[in-house]
């Protein structure tokens, strides 16, 4: 992402000349990364062209639950978010950090800086500017970055798109982070019917929207731009009431409520797979037959794998109990402590993606002790 | 020693230095000190003891006779610690052996006189019964530690970190 | 007062690569009591030799390529420039290949990492230290550093507790920290034939401890952490607040910068947050069982 300017005109580009924009984009030595069709669900891979796009697809999701459904148009992002998040691409799911090479000498060491593609993600949603947001603090904000993290974020290109819908599962609009995208994209978009209303918030974005032949945006295509994201804002039905959150469950340790949603969930480590935050890992040691050259391999890992948290012969947290409690009060609470904010965007997906439905903003209520 | 020289004694002896002053004037008068030098015995386990003994100085060993194993050393008390605590609470027999390590000072406190002091005066016997709570809480949270065996060498079959136990 | 102390701003090289070991050579292996030895270590690279410095309280992570790594305290004076000491209990694969090894053969070494025992904040006061076990090791760097300058301190006693009497740690060096100034109190879970020193739990020892002025002291305390919460309790019980105790923490550490994720302990990530906290500051989290 380049510099970012202010005072931007929203233009408008009709849905052909949209398709441009792989070819632009593939010009100027990006690799695309956006929304696709792939086993029943909508995932972020590489796509090459606008034919790519889950034209026409919407998603059904509620807790547990996630079913593709064909529309009655032909929008090209008329969904929310699917399994995947871009931190498969700025955090990759295996990485090699390092090398040891048995020598003369004794084992010397190195470490490995990958080459990645630079990417540009077209179809960034607000609550996953927010999750970028939010792994940047972890990533590169403290005495130690993760420098292919680095690498890989500064020279990625963010296609925003504001989502002109929501699931029965999104819950931005409590954690601040949604619908409408104001900030860290290049560019931003809103698909109406007949094209899009689009917005440049950096020095790159108005080269890409220079190329792509736009027009200025008129009143009617910007109010027509304005209801289609209100309604987005309109159909979020569910809540998580942040109020004092973070004393809230750090002050209720031993709730019962613990022991009931540990009776449900199966630690199968879905919603930190999913979660668009989650930063655990754990790293590997890869070694050829000779024993001579080894390399150190990073993985995603999950805080609800057994022996996560395995020291001195034991477990520290042996039971589900304790597992599901280190992530609700580690994503909601002490993140706060950690990380100035909180970890979770309302995305949703760990609601949609979990085997046995668990919501947790009905847990924090039970915590709380609301009625539902 | 007399009278009064024992009364300080019992004031600096944090076993007794809470207790009303009233109460250790009391104490004074029918508790004794006495020497008991290294190796010597001041009660064998299983027999008949009335008294309570207070560490004034030196080293006390606790031992319990095992079969096989002969006499095991399984607790010292240096000053300030009690012993003898089942002359009060009991029939006075004691459960371990008092042995003293080097060369000790006690202040022994015959148990019916306590008893006598306790029935006649309540106030008394819940000062003393409280003090004897809190030294026996805090031996029996020691005891608890040395069965714990924190110290001990884990498991050999466990791993120190759990990406190897992947193969 | 403030809170733990933070770690000394990391080497250039270690900010920028903290997945990057420098390479070591074993030069000694002293072995300690059963199942526990001190390994010698140098740093192949003169100018990282050179620049390496470590706090007492701090760890470094060795490395074993194909085994893994681990998070050891290293346990020498901090003033010894040739060699890094780091004295290790086999309890694992990596540990137990570690054991395989011979002095020469090489291994990685990442740090030093962590926050360090609070010794400045100890200058004028008494300090005393309560350890258990294999715990006296991260505590020796601070005792040599105490012992140095002497005079800077009030009473300093160490207290501590191992499971039999072969089985005190550098029991070799407890004559020559009584003479350097520091009173030595040992007491063990079991006892042995011709053991005439104190038999009981490490806690005993504090509780019993005369010369003591909770006013005027600093308590710093490793071991198991059962016996640093007894420690802890003994110790506000005789008078010291939170703010005048320090332990020192172990989870699973991985990443040793904070990014891995394992060793949380509430919102506490042990490797940068510690592992050497003030009491006061994991009051709140250290009773939860299974946090």
């Amino acid at each position: 992402m380049t510099a970012t300017i202010s005072n931007t005109q929203e233009r408008f580009l009709s849905k052909p000349t949209f398709a441009r924009i792989f070819e632009i984009l593939q010009r100027r030595g990006y690799q695309v990364i956006g929304p696709t069709l792939d086993q029943e669900a909508i995932v972020y891979d590489r796509i090459d062209s606008i034919e790519d796009l889950p034209r026409g697809w919407t998603d059904e999701q509620e807790p547990g639950r996630y079913r593709l459904e064909k529309r009655d148009d032909d929008s090209l992002f008329g969904y929310v978010v699917g399994p995947h998040s871009w931190k498969r691409f700025l955090f990759p799911p295996t990485a090699k950090l390092a090398e040891a090479n048995k020598t003369e000498a004794g084992w010397q060491f190195q470490t490995s800086d990958d080459d990645p593609p630079n990417y540009a993600f077209l179809g960034v949603r607000a609550c996953e500017l927010a999750a970028m947001r939010i792994q940047d603090r972890v990533f590169l904000a403290g005495p130690y970055v993760d420098a292919n993290y680095q690498r890989r974020r500064t020279s990625a290109l963010v296609i925003a798109v504001n989502c002109t819908q929501a699931a029965s599962t999104c819950f931005c609009t409590s954690m601040g982070s949604g619908p409408a995208c104001t900030s860290g994209f290049d560019l931003a978009l809103t698909e109406l019917p007949d094209g899009f209303v689009l917005e440049a918030a950096t020095s790159e974005g108005e080269e890409i929207l220079a190329e792509l032949e736009t027009a200025e945006a008129s009143i009617e295509q910007l109010q027509s731009a304005q209801v289609a994201r209100q309604r987005a804002v309109d159909q979020i039905e569910r809540h998580l009431d942040t109020t004092d959150i973070r004393d809230l469950l750090l002050s209720n340790l031993e709730h019962p409520r613990w022991d009931d949603v540990a009776e449900r969930c199966l630690s199968c480590t879905n919603c930190t797979m999913v979660c668009p935050t989650c930063f655990c890992s754990s790293v590997e040691e890869v070694s050829d037959l000779a024993h001579e050259r080894v390399e150190r391999v990073r993985h995603w890992d999950s805080c609800f794998n057994i022996d996560f948290s395995y020291v001195n012969g034991g477990n520290a947290r042996d039971d589900i109990r304790s597992r599901y409690r280190q992530w609700l009060t580690h994503k909601l609470s002490s993140w706060h402590d950690q990380f100035g904010t909180s970890g979770c965007v309302g995305c949703g997906r760990c609601l949609t993606w979990c085997p046995v439905g668990i919501d947790l903003t009905e847990e924090v209520a039970a915590i709380r002790g609301d009625t539902s | 020693m007399d009278t009064n020289q024992l009364r300080f004694v019992l004031e600096e002896l944090s076993f007794s230095a809470d207790l009303p002053a009233a109460f250790l004037s009391q104490l004074a008068v029918d508790a004794t000190l006495e020497q008991a030098p290294a190796g010597g015995l001041l009660f064998r386990e299983g027999s008949q003891n009335d008294n309570l003994y207070l560490v004034r100085s030196g080293r006390l060993a606790l031992e319990m006779n095992v079969l096989g194993r002969g006499a095991v050393r399984i607790l010292t008390l240096g000053p300030g610690e009690m012993v003898g605590w089942s002359s009060l609470l009991n029939e006075g027999k004691m459960t371990a052996s008092a042995v003293a390590v080097e060369d000790t000072e006690v202040v022994v406190a015959p148990a019916d006189k306590l008893r006598a002091l306790s029935e006649a005066n309540h106030d008394f016997g819940f000062h003393l019964m409280r003090q004897m709570a809190a030294a026996l809480s805090m031996r029996l949270v020691a005891t608890r530690f040395q069965l714990l065996d924190l110290f001990a060498d884990s498991s050999p079959t466990t791993s120190d970190s759990p990406t190897e136990r992947d193969g | 007062m403030s809170t733990s102390p933070a770690a000394p701003t990391p080497p250039a090289h270690a900010a920028a690569h903290p997945w990057l070991a420098q390479t070591v050579t074993i030069r000694e292996i002293r072995p300690e009591v059963e199942g526990v030895a001190t390994y010698g270590l140098e740093f192949q690279d003169e100018a990282v030799r050179a620049a390496y410095r470590f706090a007492p309280g701090q760890f470094n992570m060795l490395y074993l390529p194909g085994a893994g790594e681990i998070a050891i305290s290293v346990s020498d004076d901090p003033e010894n420039r040739s060699s890094c000491a780091h004295t290790i209990r086999v309890v694992g694969n990596v540990t137990r290949t570690l054991a395989a090894m011979q002095v020469g053969e090489t291994l990685g070494l990442r740090g030093p990492f962590g926050t360090s025992w609070p010794l400045s904040e100890c200058i004028g006061r008494d300090v005393v230290l309560v350890a258990g076990g294999i715990g006296l090791a991260p505590l020796r760097p601070a005792i040599y550093t105490l012992l140095r300058d002497r005079r800077q301190f009030g009473r300093i006693n160490l207290l501590f507790g191992a499971r039999s009497p072969d089985t005190l740690l550098y029991a070799d060096q407890f004559d020559d920290w009584s003479q350097q100034g520091m009173i030595v109190h040992t007491t063990v879970d079991r006892s042995a034939p011709g053991w005439m020193g104190s038999v009981g739990a490490v806690t005993i020892l504090l509780e019993r401890l005369h010369s003591f002025d909770p006013r005027n002291t600093v308590l710093l305390c490793c071991g198991p952490e059962v016996m640093m919460k007894f420690t802890v309790m003994t110790a506000l019980h005789r008078g010291l607040s939170p703010e005048q105790i320090w332990v020192s923490m172990e989870r699973n550490m991985q990443c040793a910068v904070g990014l891995c994720g394992h060793c949380q302990l509430g919102p506490e990530f042990i490797c940068k947050d510690g592992p050497v906290f003030r009491y006061d500051r994991l009051a709140p989290i250290m009773d939860v069982e299974g946090l």
